[in-house]
């Protein structure tokens, strides 16, 4: 109480959220890989897809 | 502007991932040759199916080296014929509708599945390369039978077969 805090300033681009962006890749990967096994393994690989 | 660099990566990403989304569809349209169910089959009168010169009479029958024409009707609480005979190594067009209320049309655990809707004829065309079984269900509520609305196609080796309608 009473005591000042530090406080740190900084710009716009010094602004890293490293966590957020690796966070946020992981589920690009995985989006990426239910995109390919949903289309390429589940949907075309099943015999009798209609032409 | 200032748009932070993380901002732009994910722009950049999520742009891409667009394009590829329609790049795997267009891919599958042309290059694989996937096709949608379509209406092409036209409309019957769903009330005097049995006087239509195509659905008088279910049946397959072959209309080209290994192309056959299947003409189904799916009514409650079966499917006409069954089972759907086929041969293997073949193209086969099915021409299914309905004289009652809506149905489904679903080779079950496969990519042709379609909805058949009375008066009017669902057409898709499937390839059959191995003989096997497999099991044909209705996939829209048509009734108090539903549960119980299903039928098979056989497809049989292609000298075993033998062209034949309702049995």
């Amino acid at each position: 109480m009473g005591e000042e805090q530090v406080v740190r300033e900084i710009g716009h681009d010094e602004y890293d959220p490293k966590g957020t962006l690796a966070l946020i890749g992981v589920y690009f990967v995985i989006l990426l890989v239910m995109w390919v096994f949903m289309y390429f393994v589940e949907f075309l690989g099943n015999e009798l897809t209609v032409v | 502007m200032n748009i932070h660099n993380y901002e732009k990566i994910w722009l950049m990403a999520a742009i891409l991932l667009i394009v590829g989304f329609i790049s795997t569809v267009t891919y599958g349209a042309t290059a694989v040759g996937v096709d949608m169910i379509s209406d092409d089959g036209g409309t019957v009168n769903a009330s005097a199916l049995d006087e239509d010169p195509r659905f008088s009479e279910p049946r397959v029958e072959q209309v080209g080296e290994n192309e056959y024409e299947a003409y189904v009707i799916a009514q409650q609480f079966i499917f006409r014929p069954d089972p759907i005979t086929v041969p293997a190594n073949s193209t086969v067009t099915f021409f299914v509708t309905s004289p009652d209320v809506i149905h489904g049309f679903e080779i079950v655990g496969t990519n042709a599945n379609a909805m058949v809707v009375p008066g009017q004829v669902t057409e898709l065309t499937v390839e059959f390369n191995e003989p096997g079984e497999y099991g044909l269900l209705c996939h829209e509520y048509c009734g108090a039978g539903h549960h119980t609305m299903e039928g098979s196609v056989v497809v049989q080796p292609q000298d075993e077969f033998t062209q034949g309608g309702d049995e």
